[in-house]
């Protein structure tokens, strides 16, 4: 009789490891390449204090959409992913992630997440995507060419006209120095640094539900105006004309640039591999002050009839949670709860801050065909800002691609 | 009579039988072939016809439309555009490969002091792979840190640095340039083997006849080489049509999409929208174009009657 209590004690102990061995789950969480700096950091610290496990794969920008496309199809796809923000529309209207309306809703904190990245993680009334990673737009200006050109180093320009003046000054030091720099080729960029300059006066290039093309107006053509007078009066580099976005950001940490519209990364990028550029950080203005910022960075979603629904909760939880935050922060990406931003910044450069408080106002364009209209290359919007900077019809160059636009956005996939 | 009938019928059985099984061996002997045949290329093709009859998006369900896809062809501006400029390319890059690689197929043809050098040099861009050529180019051609422009600037042969590649005829010529030194070396490789095949003693007997070496080149050696003439331009109008990893690393079809080909635009549909199904539609048609463009040249260029 002993003998089988005995037993029957050392099958249920078993019996218990055995079980709890196998509630430890793991779920495959994607990510692109721009968050490879601070999500093995965070996906580490979970798999530390928790018993359940995320295994991350980080994936080059431009193939994570259609791998993920092609491992749903085989039905290999990760259970969750982060993903450039603006995907998320056309991702849900394809049908591709779960809806996760309730659970969002049920975050307590659900009122101070980022309400742009909020905004693009709606599809039709229902939550597909919540904020993980994020960027503001901010404009950064050289200190220590400001001080040459003989302009107050502490203080970056607060409006369009201020913007030319000081970017003539430090142009007139010479040599290898300029006063300005985009990428002039590159729609992801200056979606991200140019449109930031029509919001804050005013303006709009699409509708608030991304049905409507809006580039016919007095805003942006006044935004498009300034740079052109700058290129005109040749304050900007040569290379600008044809820089895809491999310059993006070089092209300030080299230290001969005036002043350049970026983003928050440049802060952390700036301070670990540049510590020679001495630089402010400001908000990108409107043509007579007042500012606006692009709200960039990635949506997490969650592939549809995953079976690691409850992991892929508890490690959202955490990187929400204030350590969480802080890591995100202290490895390159803004908080993305408002309520908590400034406490798990209290330790980061100051400059920080300002960018954070760009990103709570910070604004992102919604359409289903985002990539098609922006992003692309060869896109409606990369043809157009290089011709309208650089070439010589600038309302046929407008008109043009209003018209293209409007009918990507017509055809696309109504559902 | 029976006798006669009875030895002649089984020989022709056993040969019947022999012919059968060397079928077979035969068949046996170019499976692996006709295997590698149809995994990489029947197959794909035809699950490439059977997409472009749907609508295919990356994401979602697929659903059968018939010939849509092709009718929104018919409508698709921005693909004839890019065809267009892809026959502008192909004769313009053509002409230019062949007015290279001619005079140094003939240049190398015989041996002369450092033939050898000079083979190896002409030849030795065409084994570096387009893609990596092509970094190299966009590299050498960048107007801030590439080796054109800085060098002419530092050189004071300019005033001001100029931007080859944000205007469409520099760019363009630009691209020409880096496919002539890419190319040319590989198509003088064949020129030369045609050169060499003709016989010396034809040669000989024009100059005793008088003819000059023009008229020898215009009597001998052109109807001669037509065979390899045919073959150099086949390949070369074939890579052509087919040409996107230089202008999409160098130009990503810029200046403002005026370098778009129309292998770039089918990548662009499939892989920038999602439009899997449009672009093996646009797929499909290009190949139509491409076998007809290839028998077009073989029927011009095949073997004249009586002429070996």
């Amino acid at each position: 009789m002993r003998t089988l209590i005995a037993k029957l004690a050392l099958t249920a102990a078993a019996l218990g490891c055995g079980l709890q061995f196998a509630a430890a789950e793991t779920a495959n969480i994607w990510v692109r390449a721009d968050g490879s700096n601070f999500m093995p950091k965070i996906v580490d610290a979970f798999n530390k204090a928790n018993k359940d496990q995320v295994k991350l794969d980080i994936i080059p920008n431009a193939e994570i959409i259609p791998k993920y496309g092609a491992a749903a199809a085989g039905g290999t796809a990760p259970d969750a992913l982060s993903l450039d923000l603006i995907y998320t529309p056309s991702f849900a209207a394809a049908g591709q992630l779960e809806d996760i309306t309730d659970w969002a809703k049920s975050l307590p904190y659900f009122a101070s997440l980022s309400p742009a990245h909020v905004k693009t993680g709606t599809y039709k009334d229902h939550i597909y995507g919540l904020p993980f990673s994020a960027d503001a737009s901010v404009l950064i200006w050289n200190k220590k060419l400001f001080k040459q050109a003989g302009l107050d180093p502490e203080k970056g320009p607060t409006n369009w006209a201020e913007i030319e003046a000081d970017a003539e000054k430090v142009n007139a030091l010479g040599g290898n120095i300029k006063g300005f720099y985009f990428s002039g080729n590159c729609g992801g960029c200056n979606i991200f640094t140019f449109t930031p300059l029509i919001w804050a006066s005013g303006g709009d290039i699409l509708s608030e539900d991304g049905s409507k093309a809006t580039l016919d107006s007095p805003q942006l053509r006044g935004a498009i105006d300034l740079y052109r007078s700058m290129v005109k009066k040749d304050l900007v580099p040569a290379g600008a004309q044809t820089d895809t976005g491999a310059n993006f950001f070089a092209a300030f940490a080299a230290g001969n640039i005036g002043i350049s519209p970026s983003g928050a990364f440049a802060i952390g990028a700036l301070n670990t591999q540049y510590p020679n550029v001495d630089y402010g950080v400001t908000f990108l203005p409107g043509k007579d002050g007042n500012w606006s910022s692009f709200a960039g960075g990635d949506n997490f979603v969650v592939t549809k009839g995953t079976k690691k629904l409850a992991v892929v909760k508890e490690f959202l939880d955490f990187a929400y949670s204030l350590e969480g935050q802080t890591i995100l922060a202290k490895y390159g990406s803004l908080p993305v709860r408002g309520d908590i931003a400034k406490e798990a910044l209290k330790d980061l450069d100051p400059r920080y801050q300002i960018a954070a408080e760009a990103m709570a106002k910070g604004k992102t364009p919604y359409s289903v065909v985002f990539n098609d209209l922006i992003n692309s290359a060869n896109g409606p919007w990369t043809q157009m800002i290089n011709e309208v900077f650089f070439g010589d019809d600038v309302d046929g160059a407008i008109a043009n691609a209003q018209e293209t636009m409007q009918s990507i956005i017509d055809q696309a996939p109504q559902k | 009579m029976t006798t006669i009938t009875a030895t002649t019928a089984p020989p022709r059985a056993r040969k019947l039988v022999g012919a059968g099984r060397r079928q077979w061996i035969g068949l046996l002997y170019v499976a692996p072939a006709v295997a590698l045949v149809m995994v990489f290329f029947v197959i794909p093709l035809g699950m490439t016809a059977w997409m472009s009859l749907h609508n295919w998006p990356l994401m979602g369900e697929h659903s059968f439309i018939g010939l849509g896809n092709y009718w929104a062809i018919l409508r698709d501006t921005r693909f004839w555009n890019a065809l267009r400029f892809t026959g502008y390319y192909t004769v313009v890059v053509t002409i230019a490969i062949f007015a290279v690689a001619f005079p140094l197929a003939i240049f190398i043809e015989r041996p002369r002091p450092f033939t050898n050098l000079y083979r190896t040099m002409f030849f030795m861009p065409a084994v570096v792979g387009f893609a990596s050529a092509s970094l190299l180019w966009s590299w050498l051609l960048n107007v801030d840190s590439g080796l054109f422009s800085p060098a002419a600037y530092d050189l004071g042969l300019i005033d001001k640095k100029f931007n080859l590649l944000a205007t469409f005829q520099p760019a363009f010529w630009s691209i020409i340039a880096m496919v002539v030194w890419k190319v040319a070396g590989f198509t003088m490789i064949i020129l030369m083997t045609g050169l060499q095949s003709i016989p010396q003693d034809l040669q000989e007997a024009a100059v005793i006849d008088g003819a000059g070496p023009f008229a020898r080149f215009r009597a001998i050696t052109l109807p001669l080489m037509r065979r390899t003439l045919a073959l150099a331009l086949i390949l070369s109008v074939a890579g052509s049509i087919l040409a996107f990893d230089q202008f999409y690393i160098i130009l990503r079809g810029g200046p403002r999409n005026q370098t778009l080909t129309a292998v770039y635009w089918i990548f662009n549909q499939s892989f920038v929208s999602f439009k899997l199904g449009y672009g093996a539609a646009l797929s499909m048609v290009l190949l139509v174009i491409l076998v007809t463009l290839s028998l077009v040249q073989l029927w011009l260029l095949r073997k004249p009657e009586g002429l070996d």
